[in-house]
C-alpha cells in the first residue's frame, strides 16, 4: 500500500506542482484558468492532441528512429478524410465520426507507405523521413492547390465535437487503453520493447524485425491521423499551403512532453506519464490563453522551448545536482560513476 | 591460387563502383547544370537571369552546408542553422540601423551567428543534452525572437530592412565566388590536412573508440559548431547582400536543406570516415538546381507541390544509390 502511494504520488507530483503555479499565476492575472466551458472544451482537445502526438514521435523516436514525418501525415490523413467524408456525406449528420474512422485509415496507410519506403530502401530513418515529408506536403499542397481547407471542415457536425468535452475525453481514453494494450500486453510489444533494448541480438534470436517496424509506422501514422482530425476540429480548418518542411511544427510541440512523460513514467506506466505530461502542457497552454494579450505567439514558443532546455538540464544532470546537495563524498561518487 | 583469380576482379569491380558511387554526384550536376540549359533555352527563358538567381540561392545554402559539414561528420546534426541565419540577419539589419555602421553589422552578424553556435555545442557538450533536442529547442527560440524583432520594427507582412545602396557594391558574383571559395579552402584544409577534420571523421565513425584513444568529444563538437557558426555568419551576410530585407520567412527552410543537399552531394548523413566537404557544395547546387527545373517544367500554383514530390523522389533515390554497398542484417537507424 505504502508502495502504491509512493508511486502515486511521484507520478503526480510533478502535474499536481503545475497545476499550482498556474492557477496562481492565472489568479494573480485575476482570472481562472478555465473560466469557461469554451476553455475547457479546448483543454481537453489540447491534452488529446498533445498526449497523442508524444506517443506517436515516441514510438519510433525511443527506437532510434527520428521520423520528421509525423506533422505532414497528419495534415494529408486529414485532408484525405476530409475530402473523402465530403464527397460522402457532404457535411451532414455523421460527417465528423466518419472523417474520424478515414482519417485514421488515410494515416495508417501513409504511415505504413512511409515504414514500408524505409524497409525496402533500407536508409536511415532521418532521411528516409526527410524524403517522405517532401512528398507527404507536395501531395497536400497539390490537391488544396496550397489554400486552406475550410468546406470540408466546417459544419456543424465537426462543430459539435470540438465543442463537447466528452469527445476528446473519449479519444484520450481509447487511444490510451489500445497503446497500451498493444504495446504492454501482446507479442508486437515485446517484439517491439526487446527491439529496442537490443536490435542485433534480437534479431538473432528470431525477432522478425520488419513486421515489427511496419507495425510501428502505421500505428504512428494512425495516431497522427487523429491528431489531424482534432486539430482539423479545433481550427475548423486544414492549413494545405505547408511546402519545405513547413509541416514538422506539429511534432516539435511533442519533444517537452515526451521528456516529461519519460521522467514520470519512472512512478507509473510509461503512455500515463505522457497523458500526465500533456496535461501539464494543456494547462501551459490555457495559462497562454489568458494572458493573450501579454504573451503572443512567439513568446510562447521561447517559454516552450526554454522549459524543455531547462527540463533537460536537469533530467540529464540529475545525479550531479542530488550529489551538490548531500556534500562532498557524495560529489566523489557521482564524479566517478 | 584459385581464390586469388576469383576475388581479384571482384575487388577491382568494387573499386569501380565505389568510384562511380563518388563520382555520382558530380556527375549528377553537371546533368542538372544541362537539364537547365536545355528547358531554359527551350522555353525561350533569358540563361543569364536564370544561372543568377540559382547561383544566388545556392551560394548560401552551399556555404551553410559546407560549415555544417563539421557537425554532420560527427555523426550529429542541427536543424537550428536556418533559424540562426535569420537571427544573425534580423540582428545585423538593426545594428545597421541603429548605428548605420557597415562593418559593426557584419561584426554583428558573425558574432551572433558563431555565438548561437556556441550556445547550442555548451548546451549539448556541458549539459549533457542531446544534439538534436538542443538544435530543437534553438531553431524555437532563435525564429521566434527574430519574429519578435521583426513584427515590431517592421510590421507583421513587412520586414525589416537596410537601404539598398549599403550593400549594392558587394552584389556581384565574382565577390560571391571569392568568398565561397576561400571559405571551401578553409573548410578543407581544416578537415583534410589538420588533426582537426582526422578526428573529427573518427569520432563520427566510432565514437567510443575515439574516445578510448583520448580524443576529447567535447573540444571537436565546439569546433565543428564554430565552423558551422562560421558558415551561418557568411550565409546571413550573403543573404542580406542579395536582398537587403529579412522578413519571419527569410532561411526557414535552410536548416532541413541542408541535410538534404548533403545527402545529394554524397554524405552519409551518419557522419565518419566518408564524409566530404565537396559534399555540400555540389549537393547544395544540384538541390538548387533540381528545384529550380522543377519549376520551369511545371508552371502554375500546382507545380510546387509537384515539384517537391518529385525532388524527393530524386533525393531518396540518391541516397539508396550511394548507400547501396553499406546494406547491414539489421535496419538502419
Amino acid at each position: 500500500m505504502n508502495n502504491v502511494l509512493k508511486k502515486a504520488a511521484g507520478a503526480l507530483a510533478i502535474p499536481v506542482i503545475v497545476a499550482v503555479v498556474l492557477n496562481v499565476l492565472c489568479a494573480l492575472g485575476g482570472r481562472a484558468m478555465l473560466a469557461s466551458k469554451t476553455s475547457f472544451d479546448n483543454f481537453v482537445v489540447y491534452t488529446a492532441i498533445v498526449m497523442i502526438t508524444t506517443m506517436a514521435l515516441s514510438i519510433n523516436l525511443n527506437s532510434g528512429r527520428f521520423d520528421f514525418s509525423l506533422g505532414a501525415m497528419a495534415v494529408l490523413s486529414a485532408v484525405i478524410g476530409a475530402k473523402l467524408s465530403y464527397v460522402l456525406l457532404a457535411g451532414g449528420p455523421g460527417s465528423a465520426t466518419l472523417m474520424l474512422v478515414l482519417t485514421v485509415l488515410a494515416g495508417a496507410v501513409l504511415g505504413l507507405c512511409s515504414g514500408g519506403l524505409y524497409v525496402l530502401l533500407r536508409i536511415p530513418p532521418i532521411i528516409t523521413s526527410l524524403g517522405v515529408t517532401l512528398i507527404y506536403e507536395g501531395i497536400t499542397y497539390t490537391i488544396t492547390g496550397g489554400r486552406y481547407m475550410m468546406t470540408e471542415v466546417q459544419n456543424a457536425d465537426m462543430a459539435a465535437f470540438a465543442g463537447n468535452w466528452y469527445w476528446g475525453l473519449l479519444i484520450i481514453v481509447a487511444v490510451l487503453a489500445g497503446i497500451i494494450v498493444l504495446f504492454d500486453h501482446t507479442r508486437f510489444g515485446v517484439d517491439y520493447r526487446a527491439l529496442k533494448e537490443g536490435q542485433r541480438v534480437s534479431v538473432n534470436t528470431g525477432i522478425r524485425e520488419v513486421p515489427n517496424a511496419l507495425g510501428c509506422y502505421a500505428v504512428c501514422g494512425a495516431l497522427m491521423g487523429i491528431v489531424g482530425f482534432l486539430n482539423a476540429a479545433r481550427n475548423t480548418n486544414i492549413n494545405g499551403g505547408s511546402l519545405s518542411f513547413g509541416s514538422i511544427g506539429i511534432m516539435f510541440t511533442a519533444f517537452l512532453p515526451m521528456f516529461i512523460g519519460g521522467y514520470i513514467s519512472r512512478w507509473c506506466n510509461e503512455k500515463i506519464g505522457y497523458l500526465l505530461a500533456a496535461l501539464c502542457m494543456s494547462m501551459l497552454n490555457s495559462t497562454f490563453a489568458v494572458y493573450a494579450n501579454q504573451v503572443n505567439a512567439s513568446m510562447q514558443s521561447i517559454i516552450n522551448a526554454v522549459l524543455l532546455v531547462l527540463f533537460l538540464i536537469y533530467l540529464n544532470n540529475e545525479y550531479r545536482i542530488a550529489s551538490f546537495f548531500k556534500g562532498p563524498r557524495a560529489q566523489r561518487k557521482a564524479a566517478q560513476g | 591460387m584459385a581464390k586469388t583469380k576469383i576475388a581479384a576482379p571482384s575487388a577491382a569491380s568494387y573499386r569501380r563502383r565505389q568510384m562511380l558511387i563518388t563520382l555520382l554526384p558530380l556527375l549528377a550536376l553537371g546533368v542538372l547544370f544541362a537539364a537547365l540549359c536545355a528547358v531554359v533555352s527551350t522555353k525561350g527563358y533569358r540563361l543569364d537571369m536564370y544561372l543568377e538567381i540559382i547561383f544566388n540561392e545556392g551560394v548560401v545554402l552551399a556555404i551553410v552546408a559546407t560549415g555544417a559539414i563539421f557537425i554532420y561528420t560527427l555523426g550529429s546534426f542541427d536543424i537550428s542553422l536556418g533559424a540562426s541565419t535569420l537571427f544573425s540577419a534580423a540582428l545585423g539589419v538593426q545594428t545597421y540601423n541603429a548605428t548605420g555602421s557597415l562593418p559593426l553589422m557584419i561584426l554583428v552578424i558573425f558574432a551572433v551567428a558563431i555565438g548561437c553556435s556556441l550556445l547550442s555545442s555548451v548546451l549539448a557538450s556541458v549539459f549533457h543534452i542531446p544534439v538534436f533536442v538542443t538544435t530543437v529547442a534553438m531553431m524555437s527560440v532563435l525564429s521566434a525572437i527574430a519574429a519578435q524583432i521583426i513584427t515590431t520594427y517592421g510590421g507583421a507582412l513587412g520586414g525589416i530592412s537596410i537601404p539598398g545602396e549599403v550593400v549594392k557594391p558587394l552584389d556581384k558574383p565574382w565577390i560571391k565566388i571569392v568568398i565561397l571559395i576561400a571559405f571551401a579552402a578553409l573548410c578543407v584544409f581544416i578537415f583534410n590536412f589538420t588533426k582537426i577534420g582526422r578526428r573529427q571523421k573518427f569520432l563520427g565513425g566510432n565514437p567510443v573508440c575515439a574516445q578510448l584513444t583520448g580524443i576529447d568529444l567535447n573540444k571537436y563538437a565546439i569546433i565543428a559548431f564554430v565552423m558551422a557558426g562560421l558558415g551561418v555568419g557568411i550565409g546571413a551576410f550573403l543573404t542580406l547582400v542579395y536582398t537587403p530585407s529579412v522578413n519571419t520567412g527569410t532561411a526557414s527552410s535552410i536548416g532541413m536543406n541542408i541535410i538534404v543537399a548533403i545527402v545529394f552531394g554524397g554524405m552519409p548523413i551518419s557522419g565518419g570516415a566518408r564524409s566530404r566537404i565537396y559534399a555540400a557544395l555540389v549537393g547544395g547546387f544540384s538541390y538548387i538546381l533540381l528545384n529550380n527545373i522543377l519549376m520551369l517544367l511545371i508552371e502554375g500554383n500546382a507545380g510546387y507541390g509537384i515539384s517537391q514530390i518529385i525532388s524527393a523522389v530524386f533525393f531518396l533515390a540518391v541516397v539508396y544509390v550511394t548507400g547501396i554497398n553499406y546494406r547491414t542484417q539489421t535496419l538502419p537507424r
